[in-house]
């Protein structure tokens, strides 16, 4: 052998290329470190800020319970769970998750995904194919999208909460295919409203329909004890997929997914990222258990996180900004234009706070916005620090 | 990037409209005497003050533009001391004829863009002689604006101005109409589809990473369109289908490998042409031949008018023998940002009552991707 071998292609330069196109349109994510626990008081890059994005609503990611429930589920079942969960990888302790999960959220059966994403990209394609239809609300999360992209099913969209379109598309749709398949966000993620659900519920069952709700957002924040989107509207056990997540409210990680027994045998049966995924380390699980304990005895941090999102609202509007059509504790505060969204954005983080900016084409061209968290662990002091910043810069950018 | 502008102003554009002309052709005369004044030359003005205040680099534009009120007075008053002339008015006041060489003259020169000021019979006159070799953007100043080239007012047009040269707007294909002003004087629509010509439109967006998205050509969604009709028509196998006029439906056909018309109602039968450019007697005649008949449109012009307007073609004869339920429609999803509503004017009462029974369309924007939108059938 021997000589010079002729490469016909350079089969990764695409990597680099791709990647700098990102940099030069400067669309790429700068990765930001956080040095401490996920708190209201964090320290990211090295700098103390006052954490106004995460998804850490309640604060439970550091609450003393579930970290002790994570070391004793690791002490007693170890690091891993050695498979995935169909063949020898279902624990004692991801089965009690579920029973615990379907009991708190009123519904026959759950089951746990290793990530909300995980969930709907696994899901959503066995629950519709061809000659079946997914109407689907205009403002869904790009994780129902993409699970939809996934079936071979036809897709209709709906206006924004819009009922009357709704029905529109129902009736057009219930001539035409076998299955139907509604799937909407509970708590929108970018205006923080919420999907009418009650009313979703009714229609689906005039026209025989299925109700999917991703309801991340709203899992420990809404409804009692922050039970979620099916309490919220009193009507628990009669949406068909309640899917959710651990990763945000409750503090931990993991999808979900409530409903009836047959949902869950089915589930299990066929969703692609559930049979092929290592399941969940004890530890996760441990703290998943316990997440959901505290919001059933310790009902303070939902109050806590439902004032300060009052108060902080009130406060803002006072002011002169504008919070949007929110109903929950995803606060947008309204800017108008991207470029200025992104300046003050940038002016938070150099007075200490954490909080982004959400611009075009994410939102329509002229409703650029900061997107606010609120967090149950946030003083009165922190909500008033982070209040006089954003009064500071609202005038000094002429949005107040 | 320096950009260059061909600016034009049809400086007697919209003066038979406040002497209730219903435009200006052939009616300039009249107009004077009726009282009618000079309103194109302020609008002018005004979009390129407002113009001025959006757009950071608004001194680095190049313009090149016509000598006197045809551009270069507007151009001064506005502030711009640097621009090209590339045509003199020969007639005084100014005619079509001049638009249509000043047209000429923009042609040899590398513009970008053509903003003129006037309404759709400037844009009529301007498309004749640059077709899709410039795109267009109009400063609404005629008595009729049915043409997909005009925003809704003057700020409008400086923002969708400011937006393109920003890079955040981009190019596609749009309608302009033609209108009968003597039969329109007279309380008769008769709007037809001129032609089709280069316009800014709103890109669509596709969500490719958490928060990064990337905005799909026109004509990428377009051949998605052209997908979902060739699986509507195998899977239709007996059905003779009707294609619309307008842009969008041009570019599905040529992707479906059929030559078809742009301006015209087309036929294909398994997926071969079996009739072009029809006429209402020829359609009738389709339409005794064959059973099953899906008929495919697509909204004509700024006012997003699926009939009544551009395909007088298809009259209530037609539309009531092929049956509202065997029609579909589709759309890009840009053009549905302008056109939110989808219009009807049939010229039959009993024909638009049953479009307004129906309500809404489940109007097709992707591959096998639909969403709900209205009918609206008043007159406006």
């Amino acid at each position: 052998m021997g000589g010079t071998q002729v490469t016909k292609r350079n089969p990764t330069s695409f990597l680099k290329e791709e990647y700098q196109d990102l940099v030069n349109k400067n669309l790429d994510w700068k990765l930001r470190i956080l040095e401490s626990p996920s708190t209201p008081h964090a320290t990211v890059d090295g700098k103390k800020v006052l954490m106004l994005c995460s998804n850490n609503y309640l604060n439970l990611s550091n609450h003393p319970r579930l970290i002790k429930a994570s070391m004793e589920a690791a002490k007693k079942y170890g690091a891993g769970s050695g498979s995935v969960r169909a063949i020898a990888g279902t624990m004692e302790i991801h089965t009690k998750v579920e029973k615990k999960l379907a009991s708190f959220k009123r519904t026959e059966s759950a089951l746990l995904y290793q990530t909300g994403f995980a969930a709907n990209a696994g899901l959503i394609p066995q629950l519709v194919g061809e000659g079946d239809v997914v109407i689907s609300d205009e403002l869904n999360h790009g994780s129902i999208i993409d699970g939809v992209r996934l079936t071979k099913a036809d897709r209709a969209i709906f206006k924004h909460r819009d009922m009357g379109d709704l029905e529109k598309v129902l009736s057009d749709a219930d001539k035409k295919y076998r299955r139907i398949l509604i799937i909407t966000d509970g708590v929108f993620s970018m205006d923080g409203d919420i999907a009418p659900m009650d009313q979703i519920v009714k229609l689906a069952n005039k026209y025989g329909a299925m109700t999917y709700v991703d309801d991340a957002h709203g899992e420990g924040v809404i409804g009692p004890e922050g039970r979620g989107i099916g309490a919220h509207f009193h009507i628990e056990g009669k949406i068909d997929i309640e899917m959710g997540t651990f990763s945000k409210a409750y503090g931990v990680v993991g999808g979900l997914i409530a409903g009836s027994q047959d949902l869950v045998n089915f589930a299990y049966n066929k969703s692609r990222t559930w049979l092929l995924s290592g399941s969940h380390p004890p530890a996760v699980s441990g703290a998943q258990l316990a997440a959901i304990e505290v919001l059933e005895t310790e009902p303070q941090h939902v109050k806590k996180l439902w004032d300060n999102t009052k108060y902080f609202k009130k406060e803002l509007n006072s002011m002169g900004f504008n919070t949007g059509n929110s109903e929950s504790p995803i606060t947008p505060v309204m800017v108008g234009d991207s470029g200025k969204a992104k300046e003050l954005s940038n002016k938070l983080f150099e007075d200490g706070i954490f909080a982004l900016p959400i611009v075009f084409p994410m939102v329509a061209r002229d409703k650029a916005r900061i997107r606010v968290m609120m967090n149950a662990g946030l003083t009165q002091k922190d909500l008033d620090f982070a209040l006089g910043s954003f009064e500071k810069l609202g005038k000094q950018l002429s949005i107040i | 990037m320096t950009v260059t502008i061909g600016f034009i102003v049809n400086p007697i554009a919209g003066m038979g409209g406040k002497v209730g002309l219903k435009g200006t052709d052939g009616v300039l005369s009249e107009a004077i005497h009726r009282g009618a004044k000079p309103l194109a030359f302020q609008k002018a003005e005004d979009m390129l003050k407002e113009l001025k205040t959006l757009h950071p680099t608004f001194d680095q534009i190049q313009w090149i533009t016509c000598a006197g009120d045809m551009g270069a007075n507007e151009l001064t008053r506005a502030g711009i001391t640097t621009f090209t002339i590339t045509y003199t008015p020969q007639n005084e006041p100014t005619t079509s004829d001049d638009t249509k060489k000043a047209c000429a003259h923009f042609l040899k020169s590398k513009i970008d863009l053509l903003v003129f000021c006037g309404g759709d019979g400037t844009t009529r006159d301007i498309v004749e002689v640059v077709q899709k070799r410039i795109p267009l953007l109009g400063i609404p100043s005629g008595v009729k604006m049915h043409s997909g080239v005009f925003a809704v007012n003057i700020k409008a047009t400086a923002q969708m101005l400011h937006l393109f040269l920003s890079q955040s707007l981009t190019l596609g294909d749009v309608d302009i109409m033609d209108v009968d002003e003597e039969r329109y004087r007279k309380g008769e629509w008769k709007v037809k589809l001129f032609g089709v010509a280069k316009g800014i439109v709103d890109p669509t967006y596709i969500q490719v990473g958490k928060a990064t998205y990337e905005s799909v050509s026109e004509d990428a969604v377009k051949d998605e369109l052209a997908e979902h009709i060739k699986d509507e028509m195998n899977k239709q196998k007996d059905s003779l289908f009707f294609l619309g006029s307008g842009g969008t439906l041009e570019h599905i056909a040529h992707k479906l490998g059929l030559q078809k018309t742009v301006l015209g109602i087309d036929a294909v039968y398994q997926h071969k042409l079996v009739g072009t450019d029809l006429n209402e007697q020829q359609i009738l005649e389709l339409l005794k031949k064959y059973q099953k008949v899906t008929l495919v449109l697509s909204p004509i012009g700024a006012q997003g008018f699926i009939l009544g307007r551009g395909n007088l073609q298809l009259s209530p004869q037609v539309i009531n023998k092929i049956g509202i339920d065997n029609i579909i429609i589709v759309a890009t999803p840009s053009k549905l940002v302008n056109t939110p509503l989808l219009r009807v004017d049939t010229g039959d009462t009993r024909l638009d009552q049953t479009f307004r029974d129906k309500e809404f369309f489940m109007v097709v924007i992707g591959y096998r991707l639909s969403r709900v939108v209205r009918i609206q059938t008043n007159n406006f």
